[in-house]
């Protein structure tokens, strides 16, 4: 299975925002955060940061309820889900509709946007120098996960001893 | 001493809202709903065959030709349909594109209202151009007219239904996912194009005040508006059992920022004022006054139905956000200790 998906471990994010500005200066080339694809949710005061990228969902409500089938899924890409600026008219029924609250309007362009996983090489994955963003085969998020875990229980048995 | 927060997140969570579709979306729900549910009344009396007074302007004369302006008052629905439309293209972020969107009627209910909205408005001014111009081409008194009316008549009752299925097709909303909601809102729709006929019959003359079309018509909208009573306490309580979003938004109408709307707007505006007001005008028959100003309040009443709904969606919880409120209480109670 040759298909690709973002996966995003919360516990290593440190909200440096780094993804956010890389990801604005490849989509729109300017350095503005706020016109960014992902957008990193922080609780300063206890210290969590949840970076919120488009999950790409098998059953999308984004293209479910465009319009213009501007949004829609690309087999070919990923199975990613991506927005056609040229067909948009900008009513964010997706926005509404989408639950993990991902598309996003633009209000310089006036279209709505979201995650097109950069044409295949993600920027946020690329400059993430914590690798919490990782751009993996969709059917080895488990083992990636697993392998985490066994690394960190095999840490905790150094420790111990 | 300051009040402790003892759980911000929670309580940011619950005033969030969404803040897409904003006011410019109620006043399309509501002048589409008004218009379609005044086009579907008007048909019906016009239909049953009421004997209408002639109105104090029944006819004005325009370019050489005389124009009949007494069907204007039961059958204005889609000029107001046609006026709230556009409401719905000036919320669009790039306006020109809205054709798009009736190219792929399949799509969505988006894209189908679109199309549900410009057969409604076409077919609606048709039949009202009809009974207003002379030309005797047009054979106004003829059957054969019956037939756009039933189409007219279909898709003023679609286009009052598709403001609720607009708000419920996004599914990511509690509140507005529920079939009460199109229900709602028809039965508002109703209620409101009702009063709409009765306010605007009430100074052309065309039913006399004590005449039995208009008490007929002034007890039906009375039972809308208690069927809409009924349908609006079926809807916030079947809501605030349906998913803890669901709780939030009724919450948030009932006794959050949005109370002054629910209970002003709403309950004291669209219920209670009306029902208070047309019983007075019943015991003085010929005074309009108190049937006008109930009217005024009903219908915007009907409008802060919309508002209000509109502006308590609050969006479905995902896994994740319960996932972060635990992280969050447990990084709270750590910092707590130490």
């Amino acid at each position: 299975m040759d298909q690709k998906v973002l996966v995003v471990d919360q516990q290593k994010c440190t909200g440096c925002r780094l993804c956010e500005l890389v990801c604005s200066v490849f989509h729109t080339g300017t350095s503005n955060p706020s016109r960014a694809r992902v957008k990193i949710i922080k609780w300063e005061d206890v210290g969590i940061y949840l970076p919120m990228a488009c999950n790409h969902c098998e059953k999308a409500y984004c293209v479910e309820v465009c319009p213009t089938k501007a949004c829609h899924r690309e087999p070919e890409n990923n199975n990613r889900v991506t927005i056609d600026k040229n067909l948009c008219i900008g009513c964010r029924t997706c926005i509404i509709a989408c639950p993990f609250g991902h598309p996003f309007f633009d209000v310089q362009d006036r279209v709505t946007v979201k995650c097109d996983y950069c044409d295949g090489d993600p920027q946020c994955v690329r400059f993430c120098d914590m690798k919490a963003i990782a751009f993996m085969d969709a059917d080895k998020t488990n083992v990636a996960k697993k392998r985490e875990a066994a690394l960190k229980f095999k840490a905790s048995i150094h420790t111990a001893r | 001493m300051a009040a402790e927060n003892i759980h911000p997140y929670r309580k940011a969570r619950h005033v969030r809202p969404q803040k897409e579709w904003k006011e410019i979306i109620a006043v399309y729900l509501y002048l589409a709903g008004m218009g379609a549910g005044s086009f579907v009344i008007g048909t019906l009396i016009s239909w049953m065959g009421v004997k209408l007074n002639p109105p104090f302007l029944s006819s004005i004369n325009l370019f050489g030709y005389s124009l009949n302006l007494s069907r204007i008052p039961i059958f204005w629905g889609p000029i107001m349909v046609a006026i709230g439309a556009p409401f719905l293209i000036l919320d669009l972020g790039i306006k020109w594109r809205f054709m798009y969107a009736c190219l792929n009627p399949r799509t969505s209910w988006v894209a189908r209202g679109f199309i549900i909205l410009s057969v409604f408005i076409i077919l609606g001014l048709a039949l009202l151009a009809k009974s207003i111009l002379p030309f005797d081409w047009l054979h106004a008194d003829s059957a054969l007219w019956r037939i756009p009316e039933v189409i007219a008549l279909v898709f003023a009752f679609a286009t009052a239904i598709y403001t609720g299925i607009l708000l419920k097709a996004t599914k990511s909303v509690p509140l507005w996912n529920t079939s009460l909601l199109p229900l709602l809102f028809l039965v508002s729709a109703l209620s409101t194009g009702s009063m709409s006929i009765i306010l605007s019959t009430l100074g052309t003359g065309l039913f006399s005040h004590n005449a039995g079309p208009l008490k007929v018509l002034m007890g039906s909208e009375q039972v809308l508006v208690v069927i809409e009573g009924i349908i609006l306490y079926l809807f916030l309580s079947r809501r605030y059992r349906a998913a803890e979003q669901g709780k939030d938004s009724v919450r948030l109408l009932l006794f959050g920022e949005m109370k002054m709307i629910f209970w002003g707007g709403v309950v004291l505006l669209g219920f209670i004022f009306p029902v208070v007001l047309e019983t007075i005008a019943s015991f003085f028959p010929g005074n309009f006054v108190a049937i006008f100003v109930a009217g005024i309040f009903l219908l915007c009443g009907g409008f802060f139905l919309r508002l209000g709904i509109l502006h308590a969606g609050i969006k479905d919880q995902i896994p994740m956000h319960r996932l972060m409120e635990i992280q969050y209480d447990m990084m709270a109670g750590r910092t707590k200790a130490t």
